[in-house]
Order: structure tokens, then sequence, then C-alpha cells
């Protein structure tokens, strides 16, 4: 089937296409730094005694590039693309919208030049400092205002089921953003957070595990939402398990933070409760998942012909898996073993390149075409990144997951007279080999991205004589 | 399957322009999922029975079985302290040698001190006192000694440190010697260990060794250590000067890093973890302990 542009919408696909772009840019480069940082935990001296590239530099470089840069952009594509074509109107507002793009992309750079200088405020996942907080809320501000205009001038009666996901994770990150950084600023570049110690502890958790649960959980399940059933060519598979895991995931969701402070100076109570909403949490979830694959069911043989349904179905996977992974380690006695061990790296990875940058991948290819005319250069390759991803994704979270329970275990396990077996060197020399497996994971996924890139650039470049030739 | 037996959706549809149009079922909630759920529910109202859970306007609910992450630990630590006590007591009492003699004492006291040696110690001598040469800390692992290899002396070295230092030789670092004769110097100790041939260099080196530079001061006349080395038939200071004859190195044997240790010099320090008001106190008890697995490395005498 042919891609038709739509000639006659009044829709708004300018600023769907240059989010999707940097998007594309942005995956590269915070894979790229992650394979960096891989390399130097296997070999440390990589560094070269450089200040600016040390792993405790590069690490939040390598986060906030990959959740906020290039998650964040697909999200802002996404988002646009969807609200404006389940509405059937225009963005409310052209002005906003450019506001969101340059807006969004000036915290990036600012971003990439302060973190390798040194200059963060420290708290993980929100570490730039006060002014570009700001900037942030600005931007965040008037993408709420741009989202809900559009929403309220649509002209269809019911609102689709994604746009609440992603209104959801609007508001949601909005209040989070908001209150972990209220900070009192000293200078241009540093801040005293209004809470302290343990109270802080609480509310930098309570923003870290909700960033995960509706940047990278609820808004990419909006995402999912859209993208799976038009991909599929299927209706989604239950209307009413939508709004009940909806609802149960937003409202479960926001208590779950404690649980990434077991055994600390948080009060046991607050400890308990983080588990049990975690545990809770589990099947609101799944909700998602079996939505997203019950909607596949019935399209199986599709499977066989489009790379773009199988990134859909691998992705819901990693997606059930990590979300039934994560409240079995928000369990107490479970968390022991695996608290600052790789295991959670590993769980985090599962989520991170197993859904939601799958999940991104199969939007981009389903959109790119669309947004601009043309065919997909090359459906070959799209397979292609499905398996290098894939592969490279299973290659990552197994190295981890061998590595992280080994340190767990070797962390606690004593002799007969009560003494640690172990030096904690003794298990970070042990970890060696898994981080050098972990890295080649990263490097095949990596590849997939360059994959990917270099698919979606000749698809854009296609005039509409290439366009024949590649469909023919 | 996944469509309503009757195939209807919920009548509602979005997007229809370009291609499949979207709609939802309403198929009901899978039992499963929906029963499963109500299981974490559950689930969770009983752990916050059992458990502390909920805050209240002052304190909160402690749960039936009382537990706390306190006193868990407090437990666990009590557990070990109590198993530990009797071989601590005795530990305190007896000597070092006493202790040695004692196969479960010993074993006790090397369990012990290889965990202080990963925390403490591994840092610079490495894993199981394989030494680092790169930075001059001694291999604890075979029986060439610096200070000596004996309980006592192992006791008293971790106790209160030892510093370990060579003079530079070549003028501009300090000494009194110019690179050609650093150069003879260095030709000299390799020929000590059979590593240089150069008759007439090692014959100035020697002049200088035992003359000017006066090295057998503190390495000996033989060049063997100030350990076991003499001087003019005397015993040495114990200064810690190495053994030259052997193949063993503290620094490196190549020609390179010996001329480099004969015209820059050396120092070593070894930190007091004995000493009172030290930053890294340890107990005597513990120093007992690292004694004994230091001693059991491989060459305690």
């Amino acid at each position: 089937m042919g891609q038709q542009p739509i000639q006659q919408h009044p829709y708004d696909y300018e600023i769907v296409k240059k989010f999707s772009a940097v998007s594309v840019i942005y995956a590269i480069v915070g894979f790229l730094v992650g394979v960096i940082l891989a390399l130097q935990l296997a070999f440390p001296d990589l560094n070269a005694n450089i200040p600016y590239i040390t792993f405790g530099r590069l690490r939040p470089l390598h986060t906030s590039a990959v959740i906020f840069a290039f998650g964040g952009s697909v999200l802002f594509a996404t988002s646009y693309y969807v609200v404006q074509r389940t509405c059937k109107v225009r963005l409310f507002s052209d002005f906003l919208s450019n506001l969101t793009f340059w807006g969004w992309n000036l915290v990036v750079v600012l971003v990439v030049i302060t973190y390798p200088l040194g200059i963060t405020q420290g708290k993980e996942y929100a570490e730039p400092i006060w002014p570009i907080d700001l900037l942030i809320t600005v931007v965040w501000v008037a993408y709420f205002i741009n989202f809900m205009g559009t929403l309220v001038k649509r002209k269809v009666e019911h609102i689709y089921v994604a746009n609440w996901f992603y209104l959801a994770f609007i508001l949601a990150v909005a209040m989070l953003h908001i209150v972990n950084n209220l900070a009192v600023p000293v200078s241009l570049t540093d801040s005293y957070p209004v809470f302290a110690g343990v109270q802080d502890a609480m509310v930098q958790w309570w923003y870290g595990h909700n960033a995960v649960g509706f940047f990278l959980t609820a808004a990419f399940l909006g995402l999912m939402y859209y993208f799976v059933p038009k991909q599929a060519e299927r209706p989604v598979y239950s209307y009413r398990l939508s709004v009940v895991h909806f609802w149960a995931l937003s409202f479960l969701y926001i208590w779950a933070g404690p649980h990434h402070l077991h055994y600390t100076a948080l009060p046991d109570w607050a400890s308990t409760l983080g588990a049990t909403f975690s545990i809770m949490l589990l099947l609101p979830s799944w909700g998602g998942m079996i939505n997203g694959i019950m909607t596949l069911s019935g399209a199986w043989h599709k499977l066989r012909t489009d790379p773009i349904l199988r990134f859909c179905i691998v992705s819901l996977s990693f997606y059930g898996m990590s979300t039934f992974e994560g409240p079995m380690m928000s369990i107490k006695t479970v968390n022991a073993l695996s608290h600052y061990t790789d295991w959670t790296i590993g769980h985090v990875h599962s989520g991170t390149l197993g859904w939601v940058s799958m999940i991104s991948f199969a939007a981009l290819y389903h959109m790119v075409p669309r947004l601009w005319g043309v065919n997909i250069y090359s459906t070959r390759l799209i397979n292609f990144h499905f398996w290098l991803s894939t592969v490279g994704v299973v290659i990552y979270i197994v190295a981890m997951w061998i590595s992280g329970i080994m340190q767990g275990l070797m962390w606690r396990q004593y002799d007969a007279f009560g003494n640690l077996s172990y030096s904690f060197a003794e298990s970070v020399a042990a970890m060696h080999p898994y981080y050098a497996i972990r890295a080649i994971g990263g490097v095949v996924f990596l590849l997939g991205a360059l994959v990917m890139a270099y698919n979606l650039v000749m698809t854009v470049r296609q005039d509409g004589n290439a366009s024949q030739r590649a469909a023919a | 399957m996944a469509d309503l037996k009757d195939g209807k959706t919920t009548g509602h549809q979005w997007d229809e322009e370009e291609g499949f149009p979207l709609q939802e079922y309403n198929n009901p909630l899978p039992r499963w999922w929906l029963y499963t759920f109500y299981a974490t529910i559950i689930w969770a109202v009983v752990y916050w029975v059992l458990y502390p859970a909920w805050p209240l306007a002052d304190g909160f609910t402690k749960g039936v079985w009382d537990w706390s992450m306190y006193k868990e630990l407090k437990q666990d630590l009590d557990e070990v302290a109590a198993k530990q006590k009797p071989f601590n007591d005795r530990l305190e009492k007896l000597s070092l040698k006493e202790i040695a003699g004692d196969n479960a004492l010993l074993q006790y006291s090397v369990s012990g001190g290889k965990a202080l040696f990963g925390d403490y110690c591994a840092p610079c001598h490495g894993a199981g006192g394989v030494g680092v040469k790169a930075g001059g800390f001694p291999t604890l692992a075979d029986d060439d000694w610096l200070f000596g290899g004996d309980l006592a002396t192992i006791q008293e070295t971790i106790s209160k440190g030892r510093s370990g230092m060579m003079p530079a030789q070549l003028k501009g670092a300090g000494g009194a010697f110019a690179d050609n004769q650093v150069e003879d110097l260095t030709q000299y100790v390799l020929s000590l260990s059979g590593k240089s041939k150069d008759a007439a260099a090692i014959a100035r080196g020697d002049k200088l060794f035992h003359g000017e530079a006066a090295c057998n001061s503190c390495h000996g006349d033989k060049g063997d250590g100030s350990l076991k080395g003499t001087m003019a038939g005397g015993p040495l200071p114990p200064v810690g000067a190495p053994n030259l004859t052997d193949a063993i190195w503290l620094y490196g044997g190549d020609a390179q890093t010996v001329r480099e240790s004969i015209g820059k010099g050396r120092t070593g320090h070894m930190p007091a973890w004995g000493e009172e008001n030290s930053a890294r106190k340890l107990s005597p008890l513990q120093i007992k302990q690292l004694t004994l697995y230091v001693h059991s490395l491989g060459g305690g005498k």
C-alpha cells in the first residue's frame, strides 16, 4: 500500500517532523554515550583521566539524553501527531508548538554543556541546575496548554484512549518536576533544595520512580494505544480494560517510590507502603500489555511480513516482563539482594531498551513515511534493525542479571565464623567479564539505531520517482 | 477470541481518513486478570496487618508481628557477635604464637583477617597480598621481607607503620652523582642478579656502591638488603632496604626502573593502623587477626 500524503488535512506535520528528526539524532547520541560508559566500566582507563568524560559526569548525560532528549522528543512528536489525527483539528497554537520544540532543544543543549563541566544539582534524573529547571517548566506549561487546547477544540465527540495517557503524563510530570526541584538559589549555578535529609530522599524517589511511571510507562502506553491498532489494522481489544487499567495505574503508581529506599533511614511504614503499592501495580501495568497483545491477536500472520509489528509485539513482551520484575524487586527481601547491584541496571534497560525504545522505533517507522508522503526506503533494513535490537537487549540484560545476582550473593556471603567471604574489590573483579559482554550488547543495539537512521534518511530523501522504484 | 461474539465495537471511530480507522471492542476484563488484581490487593492488606504500614497522627501502625528493620539488623548482628565471642575472648588473652598453635583459633583469625585485609590492605597490596609494583607496594605472599616476616614483626609493621627512603643519587634530583655514574651504579646493581655483563661499568659501579655513594650502608656489602645483609661484618640498621641480589623487585628490575630508583630515589610509606588517635584505627584484636592472615599468605617465618 503506497502512502499518499493527505493533501487536504489541517494538521501541523512540520512540528511532528522536526521532533521526529531530532529524536533519531538524540537516540544515537544517547546510546553512544551509554556504550562509552559500558566500556569505561569494563576498562576504566578509557576515561584517559579527562574529567569531562569520567563516569560520574557522563552517566547523567546518558540517562538524560536517552530519557528526556530521545524519549521526550518521541513523545512530543507522537503526541502532536496522535492528538491532531484523533481530534481532527490542528494543534492549538503554532507558536506554542514551536516554543516547545526550540525550548526543549535548548534544554538539551544546556544539559550537554553543563553536565560534563560538573555543573548539576546532584539529583538522579533531575540533574539540571535551577535556571534550566525554570526553562523546562516554561516548556512544559506550553506543552500542557497546547495539548489541552487541542483536546478542547476537537471535532470528535469522544477522546481517544491514547490521549488520556498523554494527558496524565503531561500533568504528572509537571507536578513531579516542580515539587522535586523546589530549591533556593544561591548563585546562577547553585541552589539548596527546600527538603532536607530523608524527606529530600523521599521526594527525590517519588519523582524518580514516577518519571519511570509517567514518562516511560504511561506516555508510551499512549503511544502504544495509537500505533499498535493502527499498524495491526485491528480494533483495540477492550475499551473497558483500558479505562480500568488507566485509572488503576495512575492511582497506584504515585505511591510506589519508597521501594527505592528500602533498608535506609526511611521509616519502615513508608517502605511497606511503597512495596505493597508496587505489588498492586502489577496487574494495572499488565492491562496495557494485554490490550496491546490481544489487539495484535488475530493479526499474527502479519508478523511474518511486517517488521514494525514485530517491534510492537517484542516491545509489549519486554514491557510485561519488566513490569513483573519491578514489583518483585520492590519486595523487601528480594530488594535486599537486588538493591545497589547490576540487577537494577538490567531491569531498567529491559524496560527502556526493550519496551520504550522498541515501541518508539515502531512509531517512527509508522509515522515517518506518512509524514513525508513516501514509502519506507527498505523494509528489509527495518527487519535487520529489529533483530539487532532484540539480540542487543537480550545480551545486555542477561549479562546484567548474572552480574547483579552474583554481586548480591557475594556481598552477603558469610563464612562459618560470621566474617564476610568476599571483599568489595573481589566482587568488582568478578563482574568484569559481564561488563564486557554488556558493552557488546550495547554496541549491537547502537548499530540497530544507526541502521534505522540510515533507513529513515533514505526514506525522507526519496522523491516521487524513487518512491515508485522502492515500491516496485 | 479477541472479537466480541457479535463482532461489534463501541461504535466510536477515530482517524479514519487514512489507513484502518481506530476502533475499540469492549471485551470484558479477563477473569484471570481481575482475580489476580484482587489477590494482590488482599496480599497488600495482609501485609499491612503484619508489618508497620500506615502513618497515624502520632506514630504509625506497628503491625501484629512487631517487625522493624532495626530489630532484624540487631538480631543478625547479635547472632554473629554471639558466635564470635568465645573466639574473641581467647584471642585477646593469648599470644600470637599460642593462637597460631591452635588450629581452630588460627582458622578463625585467618577468616577475620582476610575480610579486614580486603577492606583495608588490598587497595595497595592487591587481593591476596600479591603486591602492586607500579606503586612499590610489596608482595606479602612470598618469603622476601623488608622488615621481617615473623609474627611479632608483622604485628609491629601493621600497628606502627613503616617508612622506607631510598635517597636520590642524581645531581639534578638532589644527589651527588652525574648521569654516567648513576648508569655505572645501575649496571652494578643489575649484575648482582646476573642481569648485566658490562664488566667495565660494573667495576666502576662496584667502587661507587661501596665507596662514595655508600649504598652498602643500607643494602649491605653483598647488596642482599638490610634484613640479612652485613657491613664490615656488623648488622645493618632496620631501614627496609631491599635485597638486590634476587629476582624480586619492589618497583621493577628492568634497567630503566632501576636507573630511576637510583637516580631519583624512592619513598615508601605503610600507614600505622594501631596508633591511638590514628584516622585508620584498627583494634588490637583486628590487628592480631590481620597479622595471622598475612603470616599465612605463604611467606610467614
